[in-house]
């Protein structure tokens, strides 16, 4: 390479380097973050490899979970399907526990009570939050006060303690337990479609239909309802993963579904994490613990990116 | 300053009753209160004991028994209309009664208060661990945004985000506890040193994801600080770049941290419940969950209440904090 040639180059890279510290200050005047708006931009053309991973992992746990008693695989509740916490081998890929049940089978069959209820409790808190905070958001008012009055009380108990006092109460069914966590996801979701109500209900579509002798059921369901349901429909995986959580917490805790067959990953980890089987089999606790650290991030970060994809913000909690 | 904070302060009076109101109806509307707080001895037939109708295997535990149910029926003013109850029950929390727990005889008063302190040195230590983790790793990731130190921390905090408590709870016991023997496995309390050295990996556990979120918030209001004049000012004099960062950028950044940090603080609460349970930490978390197996209800809702009316009290200090840092607040 020739002087002349890199020093050509070198302009040319800081006439680059200028004009980019130009947009960047331009990007700042306009009050984004300068290293945010690239990003987001390739982001919002495709999803990426990381994206369609996780969604497979998804849909293959989705799967087990849907038809694991059809799958070929071992009882979960067999007592002494193996002796007891043997290491991983061929016939039990992941293991036994201390009573020697397979712990393959039982992380298969777990996930369909964690996914069961992350699925029920976000659908009960898109439904009831939405609801609410369309009607709060649209209608203003007094109804609004109220609405944000009993939002701000649900957020005014730390989650786990407000599901312990729901659970200490009822029996711990997987109704109860799923309504539990459902309640919690109502008030986030609530706030998420209010402030998207409040922004759309200003919009000259809504006041077209309203000039249009539209009733007001008609303007919510017909013109609020589909742009609200994009943002709300954006966040439900990565709500899932706060529910799936959630359900662990309560499981570990052993406040989660009660009885011998509901398997539950949570419940799992406790029974491995004693501290002499943490010592001697260690894979007891810690495969239940990959399969669900897994599935969470695969949650998070699937849903993440949608997130970005629909250029929908953060939740603030 | 003054209308800012009587609104704050009206709400914040609302919502405690919102609260207790919720506890109270849990215990009252979600099956018979009685039974709730004295369980199966609800069912016995006093009249009938009393009055020599009724046989009982063993009558003068059945007569002890019949005398625990009527003080609670006075202890929770349970002769009473409802409303009146509320008001009665409400009153006694305000004073300092929080009931009694009739599966051991001892006012909860006393039990919260025998274990109310090893919580509150967890989450202490939990806090200064996350923001002594959190304000290094955020101040170094802004200062050479999307580059190699950026982009990881970018992804092992978003791990982090991504671990459940108790797992990590459990990854952190066996690695640091039992392999490296790095840490005490078990709670011990003998000596001042001994306690806080053995809650240090409890703390590291409830810090680390909170130090993770910390970390992207202060990364972000950094970078948007960076481009302020006075940073560029204060380049142009030649500071050296770390006095640059830790003087002047971090104190303007740290908004959405403190924001944050009353919201943090409930999530923590519910994460020292896994904690202080996987850790024998016999702090309350852990009462109120033994408390639940036990079905003693006037533990768990004596706990629920206090901790739910200290993170509202909490919350409303920070926002009042919020309120003096950024005038614009005020308003609203």
């Amino acid at each position: 390479m020739s002087a002349a040639t890199r020093a050509s180059r070198q302009g040319k890279e800081s006439r680059q380097r200028l004009l980019r510290r130009f947009r960047i200050v331009r990007l700042v005047r306009r009050g984004r973050t300068p290293e945010d708006s690239p990003d987001d931009a390739a982001v919002r053309r495709r999803l990426g490899v990381g994206f369609w991973l996780a969604i497979v992992w998804l849909v293959a746990i989705a799967f087990v979970a849907l038809f694991a008693p059809m799958l070929p695989i071992a009882d979960p509740t067999e007592v002494a399907f193996g002796g007891p916490r043997e290491s991983p081998s061929l016939d039990a890929w992941f293991g036994t526990d201390a009573l020697g049940r397979d712990v393959f089978s039982r992380t298969m069959y777990g996930a369909r009570i964690s996914l069961a209820v992350g699925g029920f409790a976000i659908v009960f808190g898109m439904v009831v939050g939405g609801a609410l905070g369309i009607l709060a958001g649209y209608y203003r008012g007094r109804l609004d006060q109220a609405v944000g009055f009993v939002f701000f009380v649900l957020l005014s108990f730390p989650a786990l303690v407000l599901a312990i006092l729901i659970t200490a109460t009822l029996e711990r069914s997987l109704l109860v337990v799923s309504l539990t966590i459902g309640i919690l996801a109502v008030a986030p979701v609530g706030l998420l479609a209010r402030a998207s109500t409040l922004v759309y209900a200003e919009r000259e579509f809504v006041a077209a239909a309203r000039v249009l002798g539209a009733k007001h059921g008609r303007i919510i369901v017909r013109e609020l309802l589909p742009n609200v349901v994009i943002p709300m429909g954006a966040l439900t995986l990565l709500g899932m993963a706060v529910a799936v959580v959630a359900e662990g917490s309560l499981a570990f805790l052993g406040l989660s579904v009660a009885g011998d067959d509901a398997i539950s990953w949570g419940k799992m980890i406790v029974d491995g994490a004693g501290l002499r089987d943490l010592q001697n089999a260690t894979h007891v606790a810690m495969l239940p613990v990959a399969v669900m650290f897994v599935t969470v991030l695969a949650l998070n970060f699937a849903g993440d990116r949608i997130r970005q994809y629909f250029d929908v913000k953060e939740l603030p909690f | 300053m003054a209308r800012f904070l009587i609104r704050r302060l009206v709400l914040l009076v609302a919502v405690l009753f919102a609260v207790t109101f919720l506890g109270f109806s849990a215990m009252n509307f979600l099956g018979d209160p009685l039974f709730n707080v004295v369980g199966l001895m609800a069912e016995l037939d006093c009249e009938g004991i009393e009055a020599g109708t009724v046989e009982d295997t063993s009558m003068d535990r059945a007569r002890s028994d019949c005398e625990t149910v009527a003080a609670a029926r006075a202890e929770y003013h349970l002769d009473r209309p409802v409303p009146v109850r509320y008001v009665l029950w409400v009153s006694d929390l305000a004073t300092g009664d929080f009931g009694t727990s009739f599966q051991n005889d001892q006012p909860v008063s006393e039990i919260i208060r025998e274990k109310l302190p090893e919580t509150l040195i967890l989450l202490v230590m939990a806090q200064i661990v996350s923001l002594g983790v959190a304000i290094p790793w955020g101040v170094f990731a802004a200062y050479r945004a999307n580059r190699a130190f950026d982009r990881t921390s970018t992804v092992v905090s978003f791990g982090l985000l991504s671990v459940p408590n108790f797992a990590l709870a459990v990854v952190l016991l066996y690695l640091l506890a039992l392999r490296w023997q790095v840490f005490p496995s078990a709670y011990e309390s003998d000596t001042a040193v001994g306690l806080v050295f053995s809650m240090i990996l409890p703390a590291v556990t409830l810090g680390l994801p909170l130090a993770a979120s910390y970390q992207r918030l202060l990364r972000t209001d950094l970078i948007t600080t960076l481009q302020e004049d006075f940073v560029h000012m204060a380049r142009a004099k030649g500071l050296p770049p770390m006095r640059i960062m830790f003087r002047h950028a971090l104190r303007p950044s740290m908004f959405s941290v403190v924001t944050v940090f009353g919201v943090s603080t409930g999530a923590m609460i519910g994460g020292s419940l896994v904690v202080e349970q996987i850790f024998g930490i016999p702090g309350i978390g852990r009462e109120i969950v033994t408390a639940v197996v036990r079905d003693d209800f006037p533990v768990v809702l004596a706990i629920v209440m206090l901790v739910a009316c200290a993170f509202v009290i909490i919350n409303f200090m920070v926002d009042l904090l919020y309120g003096w840092l950024d005038p614009r607040v005020r308003a609203r």
